[in-house]
């Protein structure tokens, strides 16, 4: 099954986009991230692949620092 | 977790060795935690907790350190977090449930151990843990033979104040306990440098009630059928809930239970077997049983160990308003845990009966550490108990490996489809 992820520079990027999936009701998991995308930040947001673009939107309008979004089997 | 190499350096980390425990971690939780369905929002918070746990509450200490502050590791529900808080300091408890600790903990002790006692020793030898490396002071307890004798191995390490548990219950084991609490009380305003008032006694307590409250909260609403929480996340709070920030801890503990409270209103019934888990604690990141007997047929509803009711429940009372007062209300409520350690220890018994009875249970395995001679012995009476009234039990010795966890799924298979 595939999964979902972002991963952030630092946490805090992960912590601030979460309110702001929270506030627009966007169902997420926050997650330790994978070993085999990064070695680095405690965590990462899992999500639901048909929310991505609205996911994208609000990362960009919030101009919150991804590393990027990544798919993962 | 490379974010925070700096800050491992500075604890005097075996970095290369943390790299492999942690290599592990976002693995194992993800298959463990967060393939299960229909799990609540709010626990994303400890989803949050447990992906950043050698990162983000390390820091929390680090800026309480900076600032002149104290950190104290305590490895037991025994040791009165009232006393450390109303000192301004931090309590934390510290790890011993991974199998990756044991090789070190055996190089300096037997390896007929209790796992948890070889693990927090390995934990400490082998550098890798974040909390062990940011405590001023341990504090241990005399409760078995086993952590009896290994504070003296990590008190060359690092400071342990030990204190006196009693081994029984009688008037002049009370007063006793009192004086342990008043010496600790001691120890900790020298460490700290702060006096301990009543005023921040009281409100120590408070602070430790009301997270105790918010636990009970969250056990009883698994006494709904089914449980609109798992055993696994209800342990993982459980466990979490010895190292984080308290107000927080709580304050997230509530929001989760809120949510769990509208979830029962439109859960549906399942043919899931009810399972009470009694006997001894499961330290973080111990899972192991929890996650073999959930994948099954079954619900873990509650667990009567240290890593569950025992930490929470009765609360510690307010009233009084000398420092004697305050010190024997701690003293009455902590003597009343009914461990192992005691004896005789009745008191289990009546609270095992009635978990049953009020959490309406399909049956009970009882988990005993390997080696784990307190606990192993009071089977017998537990087993009896249970048997008059008609209460399926199944006995499971273990340790942290992998090795049995085969043997242990076929037995507990075996056992859901018998009750």
């Amino acid at each position: 099954m595939e999964k979902n992820y972002i991963l952030f520079p630092a946490s805090s990027y992960g912590i601030k986009l979460e309110k702001l999936l929270k506030a627009k009701n966007i169902k997420y998991t926050i997650s330790p991230t994978p070993r085999s995308l990064s070695k680095s930040c405690g965590i990462s947001i899992m999500y639901n692949k048909t929310d991505e673009k609205t996911i994208k939107s609000i990362v960009d309008e919030n101009t919150i620092e991804i590393i990027g979004f990544y798919t993962i089997d | 977790m490379a974010d925070y190499r700096e800050m491992w350096e500075n604890l005097n980390m075996d970095l290369e060795k943390h790299d492999v425990l942690c290599e592990a971690l976002p693995e194992m939780f993800g298959e463990t935690f967060l393939n299960q369905e229909n799990r609540p929002d709010g626990m994303n918070y400890f989803n949050y907790v447990t992906a950043e746990i050698h990162g983000a509450r390390i820091m929390e200490l680090e800026k309480h350190r900076k600032e002149g502050g104290k950190v104290v590791g305590a490895f037991c529900v025994f040791v009165p977090d009232e006393i450390i808080l109303a000192a301004d300091a931090i309590s934390v408890g510290l790890c011993s449930g991974s199998q990756f600790w044991i090789e070190d903990g055996e190089k300096v002790l037997p390896r007929n151990l209790c796992p948890l006692i070889k693990a927090l020793t390995g934990a400490k030898v082998s550098s890798t843990c974040p909390y062990f490396q940011s405590c001023d002071i341990l504090v241990g307890e005399t409760t078995c033979d086993g952590k009896k004798k290994v504070w003296e191995i990590l008190n060359e390490y690092t400071p342990v104040h030990v204190m006196e548990l009693p081994q029984m219950k009688r008037e002049e084991n009370y007063e006793m306990w009192m004086n342990e609490i008043k010496l600790f009380m001691d120890k900790i305003e020298e460490l700290t440098g702060n006096k301990i008032t009543v005023e921040k006694l009281k409100e120590a307590i408070e602070l430790n009630n009301e997270k105790r409250r918010a636990l009970k909260r969250l056990y009883d609403l698994r006494k709904n059928k089914p449980s609109p929480i798992s055993g696994l996340d209800s342990l993982l709070i459980s466990q979490i809930a010895f190292s984080d920030e308290p107000r927080r801890f709580t304050e997230k503990v509530n929001e989760l239970c809120d949510e769990l409270e509208e979830k029962v209103k439109t859960n549906t019934s399942t043919n899931k077997k009810r399972i009470m888990v009694t006997g001894t604690p499961m330290a973080l990141p111990n899972w192991k049983l929890h996650s073999i007997v959930e994948e099954l047929n079954a619900e873990i509803v509650v667990e009567e160990t240290c890593t569950g009711t025992r930490y929470f429940e009765n609360e510690v009372s307010t009233n009084g308003d000398t420092m004697e007062e305050l010190i024997k209300n701690m003293a009455d409520r902590y003597l009343d845990i009914n461990c192992a350690c005691f004896t005789p220890n009745k008191g289990r018994v009546e609270d095992i009966l009635r978990y049953a009875e009020e959490y309406d249970v399909d049956g009970v395995i009882y988990y005993n550490l390997s080696f784990c001679h307190t606990y192993a012995v009071e089977y017998n009476n537990v087993e009896k108990s249970l048997r008059d009234n008609n209460i399926p039990v199944l006995m499971i010795e273990t340790d942290y490996s992998e090795e049995d966890s085969g043997q242990i799924k076929t037995r507990v298979e075996a056992f859901l489809e018998m009750i």
